[in-house]
């Protein structure tokens, strides 16, 4: 039985694992960090698991208990250096696919969103992943309207960011 | 403009799905058996030391000693009456951090999460204030009871020579006193500082998803 539930587990982490690797990539800056993140939503994932009772999709599940491991788990385990270390890892432009300009405002989108504290990413990342409101409200536990509002004034503040 | 920054982005975000990494089904399965280092997880740890210093304290410092001083000041009933009603309080908070500690869910929504963690903090912080404050009551009234006792005791054989006057007396009971505070207050700082490393990230979150409800 238990290990009809790893296998089942392990499969269902291993076709949806972008879910926590997009996660990784946005809460953390480097490689080690990411991999770290990664293990540690794996671990809580596998602890909740029993309980998951298949009344969600595992997608959706998942969200959940890897936006709470990056945000409220996990403990950072060395001062990460922000944006010289991320550019060079994750989030490098392919120049060829851009033309300047656009490779320039999608640069300092990904680092301005780096810059962003933990619950603001989470609204950004959920955005990105085409969650609509009612998720995004249901997922940090704030209401729809001022989940609404934040990310309105997320959208002014990546703008003013973008065009100063 | 905004959103086509955002949608820009959005674009770029799905077009690097590609990019990403990738495990095998091995890798994630060698992950399973890993230790978890959670923030809840310490929590618990220092947690549960703390309960067991706090208790293990008054049990070594309670020796036979103490117990024959006990017995000289007329203080046994009310040590007893001290220790029954503190060891109830103990349980009382040892059993509710267990319940809220039971709390802690992954799969609720983040607020409510951080919430339930930060509540079990609670607990263990009232319980340690609680520790501080009763010692301190133990602490001035056998104080108290050893000035009345050594009052009504001590024969004084040359009362014109014995100097221990009013002054003395408040230098005494302001040297306890301040002693006391100098205690108190360095073991709140260190709590402080643990804590406050601990649970930064948890608050300044929780502020967060607080300022977003006005």
């Amino acid at each position: 039985m238990n290990k009809e539930l790893e296998h089942q587990f392990v499969t269902n982490l291993e076709k949806h694992q972008n879910i926590a690797h997009k996660i990784c990539r946005i809460y953390t800056n480097d490689k080690d960090s990411h991999n770290d993140l990664f293990q540690e939503i794996t671990i809580q994932l596998w602890k909740a698991y029993p309980k998951f009772r298949g009344e969600a999709k595992f997608s959706t599940w998942m969200y959940r208990v890897a936006l709470n491991t990056a945000i409220t788990l996990y403990r950072k385990k060395k001062r990460s250096i922000r944006t010289q270390d991320f550019d060079s890892v994750d989030f490098k432009i392919k120049a060829e696919e851009y033309d300047g300009e656009t490779e320039e405002q999608l640069k300092v989108m990904y680092s301005a969103i780096q810059q962003l504290n933990d619950i603001e990413k989470a609204l950004v990342f959920l955005y990105l992943e085409d969650k609509n409101y009612r998720e995004i409200s249901d997922t940090l536990g704030i209401t729809e309207v001022n989940a609404r509002v934040k990310m309105n004034r997320l959208k002014t503040k990546l703008k003013n960011i973008l065009n100063p | 403009m905004v959103d086509d920054g955002l949608d820009l982005l959005k674009k770029d975000w799905k077009k690097r799905e590609g990019s990403l990494p990738h495990f095998s089904y091995n890798e994630i399965y060698k992950l399973l058996w890993k230790r978890s280092s959670s923030i809840v997880k310490w929590i618990f740890i220092i947690s549960i030391a703390e309960f067991l210093f706090w208790a293990a304290l008054s049990i070594i410092l309670s020796d036979k000693h103490q117990w024959e001083q006990i017995e000289a000041l007329n203080m046994t009933t009310e040590v007893i009456v001290f220790s029954v009603i503190s060891y109830l309080i103990t349980f009382y908070f040892i059993f509710c951090f267990y319940k809220n500690y039971k709390r802690i869910s992954v799969t609720d929504n983040i607020k409510l999460l951080i919430k339930n963690i930060l509540k079990t903090r609670k607990t263990v912080k009232r319980y340690i204030g609680f520790v501080l404050i009763s010692n301190a009551v133990l602490i001035l009234f056998t104080l108290y009871k050893t000035i009345t006792y050594h009052v009504a005791n001590t024969v004084i054989e040359n009362p014109e020579t014995y100097e221990f006057d009013t002054t003395r007396w408040l230098i005494l009971i302001g040297m306890t006193i301040g002693g006391l505070g100098i205690f108190l207050g360095l073991l709140w700082l260190f709590y402080r500082l643990i804590y406050g490393i601990l649970l930064r990230r948890l608050n300044k979150n929780y502020k967060e998803l607080k300022k977003l409800e006005v």
